[in-house]
C-alpha cells in the first residue's frame, strides 16, 4: 500500500472517530447504513467473487445476526451492544453446520439452496412465540441504553465493521487460504489437481462471511432496536448485496465502495430527488444488474481503474523472481 | 381418516407443484440455464389472468388458460431472444442466474408498483370448494381437475419431446449445440421456443394456484423455490420425476399444514434439505 | 471443376493464431488427405469450412460461392458436411434419430435411410438403441451415415480412424468407394499417413498452421513427407 493511502486511511480513520461531534444524526444514520450495507456486500464479494460460490439465501446470517444479540440481550439482561459478539459466533456456526449438506450442490443448486435454507429459518422463527413469531421482537434492554449513544455508537460499530470486512478480507486473500480461493475462483479443477483443498478454502470463506454478515445485520438491528422475521430475514438483503457487488465490480475488493456508492446515490435520486415510491429504485437497480451483465460483466470499477489508475486495493502478488537454473535465459525456474 | 384424505389432496395438488417445476426444468435440461424470474412469471401470468378475467366477466378461469398461456409463450420467447439468449453461450455459468435473477428483480417491483400489492385470486364460483367422495374419502372437484390437467400437460410434454421432429431437435440442441448448427438448427431459435413452452407451462399452474390461494406480487419467490425444489428432487432430465418430486413436496406441505397451520412452506422446504442431505442426486437422476 | 478453394486463410483462438495463410483446393470427385500431427491445425481449419469458427481473413469458396463469413447453419445447406473429430453423436437420440437429424438438410440425392443401412448393415439392427451402446467403429459408422444423410457434395472427415481397430478401419475406408462413386467429393484428416496416402488422390500436410507440403498422393518420398510432418 502507498504512502498516499496510508496516509488517505489515516485522515478517514480520525474523521469516523470524530463523527459524532461533525456529523448530525441525519448523516451519521446514513453513513452508518451505507458502513453496514457495504460490510454485507464484501462478504458477498468474498462468497462469489473470489471463493466462486453465489449465496442468494446471505440474509439467513443477517437474520440470525439480528436475533441472536437480542435473544442474548434479555437473557443476560444487558444491553444489546454488550453482547454483538454473539452474533458473528452463531451465525459461523451455522454457517459450519450447513455447509456440510449444502456444499453437496452445485452452482445454481447451492444458490437457490442457500435461499430455501433462509426460508426454513425464517419460517421457524416466525413460529416461535417467545420470539415474537411473526410480528418480531422489541428489546426490553433497550432502556439500557443512554439513548443520546445510540447514533454515535451505531456510527461507530458501523465503521468498525465495514473496516473489519474490507482488512479481513484483504488479510484472508493474502493468506494461503487466500492464494487457494482464487486457484479455486479461477479453475477448481485446475485447483484441485495441484493440491489446494477446495472444499475447505470454500467453507473457511463461507464461514467467515457469514459470520461478517451477522455482525453487519446485528449492529444494523441492535440500532432500531427491533426484529422481525420479514425484515430480518428478506431476501432484498441479499438482492442489494449481490447487486451492488455485481455493479460495482465483482472479484475485487474496490468493486463493493465503488457499488456502495452507486446504489446510495440511485436510491437517493429516486426516493428523494424523484419523489417515486422505493419500489422504483429496486426496479432501477435490477436494471442496472441485467445492463452489466450483459455488457460489462466485470463492473464499474475496472472502467475506472483505468481512468484513475492504479489498484488501491489490489490483492495480486507479485510472481517468484525467476532464476535460471543454468539453463539458457528464458527458462523459467517455475517450469 | 382425515389424514388419508389430506394425503391425497397432496397427491393432487403435487402434480400443480410438478406443472410449476416441468417448465424449469425444461429449460436445465435444455440449455443449461436457471431462469431465477420464472417464479415472477408464474405470477404475472396470474395477474394477466386476474386482470382479463375482470375484462370478461362471465367468462370461466379455466377457459382463460389458454389465452394466458399462449401470451406465457409470447413473454418467455421474448424473454429468451432479447435478454438471455446473449448469456447462453458465455463459459460463466452463474452469468445467467444473475441476469434472471435482475429480472426477477426488476418484475417484482415492477408489479408492486403496477397491480399494488395487496393479496388478489382468479374467483372460480363453486369450483374452488366443490368437493366429492371417491371410495368414502372427500376430496376436492378442483384438485382432481388440476390432477388430469397437469398429467395430461406432461403426457402432452413427453410426447412432443420424445415423439415428434421438434422434440427431436431440442434433444439434439440439448446434447451439442454446436453439431446441431451443423444440420441447419439454429440454437437460439430453438432455446426461444422453449423458454416460452416452458413459461407457458407455467402460466397453467400460476393461474390453477391462483385459483386455489391468493397471491402478491411477491408471490414469485415462493413459487421459484418450490419449481426448483421440484427440479432438484426430481432429478435433471426427468420429466416424470419432476411430477414425483411435485407430489412429494405437496404431500409433505398438506400434512404439514394439517398439524401446523401456520407453516406455510415450511415442511416441503424441509424435505427438499432432507432429500438433497442424502441424495444430492435427486430422488431420480442425473447430477445437478 | 474445383469444389473448395482456400486461400490465404488465418484462424484464431481469441489472440493464438492457429491457422496461417493456408492455400487448398479440392477438386470435384478427389479426395484429398489432410495429414499432420496433433496440434497441426487440421480440425481448425474443418471447423473454419462449416462455419463452426469465424474467420477474418483469407477466403473460402464453395462451388464458386464465398462462404467464409457464413454462419454454421447456413453452410450446411451449400453441401458441406462434416464427421466430427470424436463422433458427437447426440446422446439423447436413438441410432436412427441421429441419422434422421442429419437429413433436415438434405439435397437432392441418393443417401437416404435405407441405403445408409445398406452401406453400414450393423446399424439397421441397432437403429433403436442409443450411441453409448455401439462400439467405437458402430458409433463412426453413425457418424459418417449422419453426414451423408443430407446428400453433401463435400464430405470432410476428421480422424475417423482414431481408436478403432485395424479391422473396423479396413472396413470404414471401404465405404468410402461407394461414397465416391455417389458424387461426393471428400477431405480426410488422418493422423496415420499410410492409411491417408492410400485412400486419397492428393495430399496436403500441415505443421504449426502452415501447409509444409502438398502434392499426389503417391508420388511422396517417405523422407519429405516425415519432414513435413515432424519439422526439420
Amino acid at each position: 500500500m502507498t504512502k498516499v493511502s496510508r496516509l488517505v486511511l489515516a485522515l478517514a480513520g480520525v474523521a469516523a472517530a470524530a463523527g459524532p461531534w461533525w456529523l448530525g444524526d441525519g448523516p451519521m444514520r446514513f453513513l452508518s447504513e451505507l458502513f453496514l450495507m457495504l460490510a454485507m456486500a464484501q462478504t458477498w464479494n468474498l462468497l462469489a467473487g473470489y471463493a466462486g460460490l453465489v449465496s442468494m439465501g446471505q440474509q439467513v446470517f443477517v437474520g440470525l445476526g439480528a436475533y441472536s444479540p437480542f435473544v442474548t440481550s434479555i437473557a443476560l439482561n444487558l444491553a444489546p451492544f454488550w453482547v454483538l459478539p454473539v452474533a458473528p459466533l452463531v451465525c459461523a456456526a451455522v454457517a459450519a453446520v450447513v455447509a456440510l449438506f449444502l456444499f453437496r450442490l452445485r452452482e445454481a443448486y447451492f444458490a437457490i439452496g442457500t435461499w430455501v435454507f433462509s426460508e426454513v429459518v425464517s419460517l421457524t422463527i416466525s413460529k416461535i412465540e417467545r420470539l415474537g413469531g411473526e410480528r418480531g421482537m422489541g428489546l426490553p434492554t433497550a432502556k439500557l441504553i443512554d439513548p443520546r449513544w445510540l447514533e454515535p455508537l451505531t456510527f461507530w460499530l458501523s465503521t468498525a465493521t465495514a473496516a473489519g470486512a474490507i482488512v479481513g478480507t484483504y488479510a484472508l486473500l493474502r493468506s494461503r487460504v487466500g492464494l487457494g480461493l482464487m486457484t479455486v475462483r479461477d479453475n477448481d479443477l485446475a485447483a484441485a489437481s495441484i493440491g489446494v483443498d477446495v472444499w475447505r478454502c470454500r467453507f473457511v470463506a463461507f464461514v467467515l462471511a457469514a459470520a461478517g454478515c451477522g455482525l453487519a445485520g446485528a449492529v444494523s438491528f441492535a440500532a432500531t432496536l427491533y426484529a422481525a422475521p420479514s425484515l430480518a430475514f428478506d431476501p432484498n438483503w441479499v438482492v442489494v448485496m449481490m447487486f451492488v457487488v455485481l455493479i460495482g465490480g465483482i472479484g475485487t475488493l474496490e468493486g463493493p465502495i465503488v457499488g456502495v456508492i452507486i446504489y446510495f446515490t440511485l436510491r437517493e435520486l429516486v426516493t428523494v430527488v424523484f419523489n417515486l415510491s422505493a419500489g422504483w429504485y429496486l426496479v432501477g437497480l435490477g436494471l442496472a444488474a441485467i445492463g452489466v451483465m450483459l455488457f460489462e460483466p466485470a463492473g464499474v470499477w475496472p472502467l475506472l481503474r483505468k481512468r484513475l489508475g492504479g489498484d488501491w486495493l489490489s490483492v495480486r502478488r507479485q510472481p517468484p523472481a525467476t532464476q535460471p537454473i543454468g539453463g539458457t535465459a528464458g527458462d523459467s525456474a517455475a517450469g | 381418516m382425515i389424514w388419508i384424505e389430506t394425503m391425497v389432496n397432496g397427491v393432487l395438488y403435487g402434480g400443480l407443484y410438478g406443472l410449476l417445476g416441468v417448465g424449469l426444468a425444461l429449460i436445465v435440461g435444455v440449455m443449461r440455464v436457471v431462469n431465477l424470474s420464472h417464479g415472477e412469471f408464474i405470477v404475472l401470468s396470474a395477474f394477466v389472468g386476474v386482470s382479463l378475467a375482470h375484462v370478461m366477466p362471465g367468462v370461466h378461469p379455466l377457459i382463460l388458460l389458454a389465452p394466458v398461456a399462449v401470451i406465457a409463450f409470447a413473454l418467455g420467447f421474448g424473454l429468451q431472444a432479447v435478454l438471455v439468449n446473449r448469456v447462453v453461450t458465455r463459459p460463466d455459468p452463474f452469468a445467467s442466474i444473475l441476469l434472471t435473477f435482475g429480472v426477477a428483480v426488476v418484475m417484482r417491483n415492477l408489479m408492486v408498483e403496477i397491480f399494488g400489492a395487496d393479496p388478489r385470486n382468479l374467483p372460480a364460483g363453486r369450483l374452488a370448494h366443490a368437493s366429492t367422495t371417491i371410495a368414502g374419502l372427500s376430496v376436492g372437484v378442483l384438485p382432481i381437475l388440476i390432477l388430469i390437467m397437469s398429467v395430461a400437460l406432461f403426457t402432452l410434454l413427453q410426447l412432443v419431446i420424445m415423439r415428434t421432429r421438434f422434440g427431436r431437435i431440442v434433444r439434439a440442441t440439448a446434447d451439442n449445440r454446436d453439431v446441431v448448427r451443423l444440420m441447419g438448427v439454429n440454437p437460439g431459435r430453438v432455446y426461444n421456443v422453449v423458454m416460452g413452452l416452458a413459461l407457458a407451462l407455467a402460466s397453467v399452474a400460476g393461474m390453477l394456484l391462483a385459483i386455489r390461494s391468493s397471491f402478491t406480487p411477491y408471490s414469485g419467490v415462493e413459487r421459484l423455490l418450490i419449481s426448483f425444489e421440484v427440479v432438484v428432487l426430481g432429478g435433471l432430465g426427468t420429466f416424470w420425476g419432476a411430477m414425483v418430486g411435485g407430489i412429494a413436496l405437496g404431500v409433505a406441505e398438506l400434512v404439514g399444514l394439517k398439524f401446523d397451520p401456520n407453516a406455510g412452506p415450511l415442511y416441503a422446504h424441509l424435505l427438499f434439505l432432507v432429500v438433497v442431505l442424502m441424495r444430492p442426486n435427486g430422488l431420480f437422476g442425473a447430477r445437478p | 471443376m474445383t469444389l473448395l478453394e482456400v486461400d490465404a486463410l488465418d484462424a484464431f483462438y481469441g489472440d493464438f493464431q492457429a491457422l496461417f495463410d493456408l492455400t487448398i483446393n479440392v477438386d470435384a470427385g478427389e479426395t484429398v488427405a489432410l495429414i499432420g500431427a496433433n496440434g497441426a491445425g487440421k480440425t481448425t481449419f474443418l471447423k473454419c469450412l462449416v462455419g463452426l469458427i469465424e474467420t477474418k481473413r483469407g477466403e473460402i469458396r464453395f462451388a464458386g460461392e464465398p462462404i467464409g463469413r457464413e454462419p454454421a447453419e447456413r453452410i450446411s445447406r451449400l453441401g458441406l458436411s462434416l464427421v466430427p473429430e470424436g463422433r458427437l453423436l447426440f446422446a439423447s437420440l436413438s441410432v436412427e434419430e441421429n441419422l434422421t437429424m442429419g437429413a433436415l438438410n438434405r439435397r437432392p440425392g441418393s443417401w437416404t435411410l435405407p441405403r445408409v443401412y445398406d452401406l453400414f448393415p450393423v446399424l439397421r439392427e441397432r437403429r433403436r438403441q442409443m450411441p453409448n451402446a455401439l462400439s467405437g467403429g458402430q458409433q463412426h459408422m453413425v457418424a459418417i451415415g449422419r453426414a451423408l444423410m443430407s446428400n453433401p457434395r463435400l464430405l470432410l472427415c476428421d480422424e475417423i480412424s482414431l481408436g478403432l481397430a485395424p479391422l473396423v478401419i479396413d472396413q470404414i475406408y471401404a465405404s468410402f468407394a461407394r461414397i465416391r462413386a455417389e458424387g461426393a467429393s471428400i477431405v480426410l484428416v488422418e493422423q496415420d499417413v499410410k492409411r491417408a496416402t492410400s485412400a486419397a488422390d492428393r495430399v496436403y500436410c500441415l505443421l504449426k498452421g502452415r501447409v509444409t507440403l502438398q502434392g499426389p498422393a503417391r508420388g511422396l518420398a517417405r523422407d519429405q513427407l516425415s519432414r513435413a510432418y515432424f519439422g526439420a
